[in-house]
């Protein structure tokens, strides 16, 4: 088999390209810093911010199936939409927007492979400043899914009893504690290290140098055979705050197919602030 | 051509002009071989006496660094080629001294700059871009950055040239071969000059890498001896305008069959360094100077003989701030007690 488990997931530029006109089809660009969006993106996509539009602003969580709802049908999405995400930083926020959305129940949403810097250096793309013009609808979301989601207790569950795969995805310096967050980024935890157990996979090892994923063939290799994250048990994915998380757990339930897999959106921003929790260097 | 006067007819350019030091305008300033920028013998802190060691002070150039010489080239090139007027400007990616030479000579032209500038340059530099009428547009630096993926400023200058054609020509300093053609016609030849051709090392810094590629290529021509130090600062870095060797996958000017020895410096001693060049020699040097020296001075150590230049990109008062916060002393005694 030399095909992605749902190869439907993950389009190409070119078929986004060959959809802008497509009235079922919703673009939305997912990112962390918004002033990419505002500087030009895809014609007839909407943007979100991923920490202000899609994570609750009081409690530290997800947007409310309410928000959710509501940030949809003012976006002009329908639950009947194919809704393409795409962002900067190698779709990490747009990996971690298309997890909200299956937690809520949108049967068709895809990532552009290779996100938004894809379509900048490709030719024949366009950007446009131009404001996209939104009819608003009514959006009905779904109970979230829990079963994409893992929390405290089930990192520290599997970290004990070793019943399911732990991948971290962060880079091999935080990994070892050797640094608390990736250089220029405010530190927020107390400790160093990762949870014990984890495999430590950086997320981009599943990446090709144009930021698109790697063939199922590497895929497999990097994290089955070589890593031993092994599809005959489920697997919870983390990081440092959720979102690199995202693009690996993106790989592993829709590139290779694993059965259940979830992301730790606490990751080590929570884990690694615990009193008394044990960590590993 | 005669020597020019003020109040009298003033030369275009040539070498009487220069000794007479007054130009028709900034442009006539620029550094070329006829006017080259001036190279000062390290004294007090070369302890090798038999090796000699020059600094060349690009700070003296116009706008204060040695960007004026890319900024210029790319101009020129983007003017003959109509990419520039009626209302089109430049955008372009910088950590502040191509941005600054870009808004100056380009306001000085008639053209509107916008400068993409990361996070962590010193307040000084982003400052100084709006002082010479840049825009700013300010982005956080890569999060977790990947091969080949380039960083934040990169890709949002890109965007705006792209989704913005009417209003941006992006020179883009990293690719453009007009910055490396800059010290090939400029830098190169005049080190050739003022040494008298008997340079036998050049240490430089790696940023968009059109220095060391451009005077690298002049100079060993010239004669394939003279070997050419890169000098780079440790991972985790904060020397604005320089890149560790992993960063360099931005810049596509890199080629290191033209770099003898890369030296990777702590990025700790550009400061400490800069701070003794500063005390000791009278020189005003910025970090990256610092950076560069203490490269150099490991080669003097070993190699004990040789006529050294070391290309001193910039000077310190645009790193204020950067100095107090690595030197905690230069923060201390501000205030009344």
């Amino acid at each position: 088999m030399n095909q992605y488990a749902h190869p439907e997931m993950l389009v190409t530029t070119d078929w986004v390209n060959e959809r802008l006109n497509d009235p079922k089809v919703k673009l939305v660009e997912i990112d962390v810093d918004t002033q990419a969006y505002e500087a030009g993106h895809i014609p007839g996509s909407v943007g979100f911010n991923w920490q202000t539009q899609l994570q609750d602003q009081v409690v530290r969580d997800i947007i409310s199936k309410e928000d959710f709802e509501q940030l949809l049908g003012e976006s002009g999405i329908e639950k009947d939409d194919t809704v393409i995400a795409y962002g900067d930083n190698n779709n990490w926020f747009a990996a971690y927007g298309l997890w909200i959305f299956k937690i809520y129940g949108h049967a068709d949403v895809r990532l552009m492979d290779g996100g938004r810097l894809k379509w900048l250096n490709e030719d024949d793309k366009e950007l446009v400043t131009t404001p996209t013009e939104v009819t608003p609808t009514t959006y009905r979301a779904s109970d979230a899914d829990e079963s994409l989601r893992a929390f405290l207790v089930d990192a520290m569950e599997v970290s004990k009893s070793g019943s399911e795969n732990l991948v971290d995805v962060r880079s091999p310096d935080e990994f070892t504690g050797k640094i608390l967050a990736p250089p220029g980024l405010p530190e927020t935890c107390q400790r160093g290290g990762h949870i014990p157990g984890a495999k430590n996979v950086p997320w981009v090892t599943a990446v090709a140098e144009d930021g698109t994923f790697k063939s199922v063939e590497e895929l497999r290799k990097i994290y089955i055979e070589d890593q031993g994250v092994t599809p005959d048990k489920p697997t919870i994915a983390y990081c440092r705050i959720g979102e690199r998380s995202s693009h690996t757990w993106f790989a592993l339930k829709y590139l290779l197919g694993l059965e259940n897999v979830r992301n730790y959106d606490g990751s080590w921003t929570e884990y690694g602030n615990l009193v008394n929790a044990p960590v590993e260097k | 051509m005669s020597t020019a006067t003020v109040g009298g007819p003033i030369p275009n350019s040539g070498t009487s002009a220069h000794l007479a030091r007054v130009y028709n305008d900034i442009f006539e300033m620029l550094p070329n071989v006829d006017n080259p920028s001036p190279m000062v013998r390290i004294n007090r802190l070369n302890p090798v006496k038999s090796f000699q060691l020059f600094a060349k002070l690009e700070w003296l150039n116009p706008l204060g660094s040695v960007k004026d010489r890319a900024a210029w080239q790319m101009i020129r090139d983007l003017e003959e080629r109509g990419e520039l007027g009626d209302g089109r400007g430049i955008v372009e990616p910088t950590s502040g001294n191509t941005g600054i030479s870009l808004a100056a000579l380009a306001g000085a032209r008639g053209y509107h700059t916008r400068a993409v500038v990361p996070n962590k340059v010193p307040k000084e530099k982003k400052i100084l871009l709006k002082i010479f009428g840049a825009e700013l547009d300010v982005v956080n630096d890569a999060l977790c950055p990947a091969p080949g993926l380039g960083d934040g400023s990169i890709n949002l200058a890109k965007t705006h040239a792209k989704a913005s054609r009417d209003k941006y020509a992006m020179p883009n300093q990293y690719e453009n071969q007009k910055n490396v053609e800059a010290h090939l016609q400029t830098t190169g030849p005049e080190i050739w000059k003022q040494t008298e051709g008997k340079v036998t090392h050049v240490f430089t810094s790696l940023g968009t890498c059109g220095t060391v590629t451009g005077l690298s290529r002049y100079l060993k021509e010239k004669d394939a001896n003279i070997r050419i130090y890169a000098v780079q600062p440790t991972e985790g870095h904060d020397v604005p305008g320089l890149r560790n060797i992993s960063q360099l996958a931005a810049s596509k000017l890199f080629d290191p069959s033209l770099i003898d020895e890369i030296l990777e410096i702590d990025y700790e001693l550009a400061y400490t360094r800069a701070l003794e060049l500063c005390q000791k020699e009278g020189l005003m040097a910025g970090p990256s100077s610092g950076l560069i020296f203490e490269g150099a001075m490991r080669i003097l150590e070993r190699e004990r003989k040789g006529c050294g230049v070391m290309i001193f990109c910039d000077n310190i008062f645009k790193y204020a701030s950067n100095m107090a916060h690595h030197l905690k002393h230069l923060g201390e005694g501000l205030d009344p007690r």
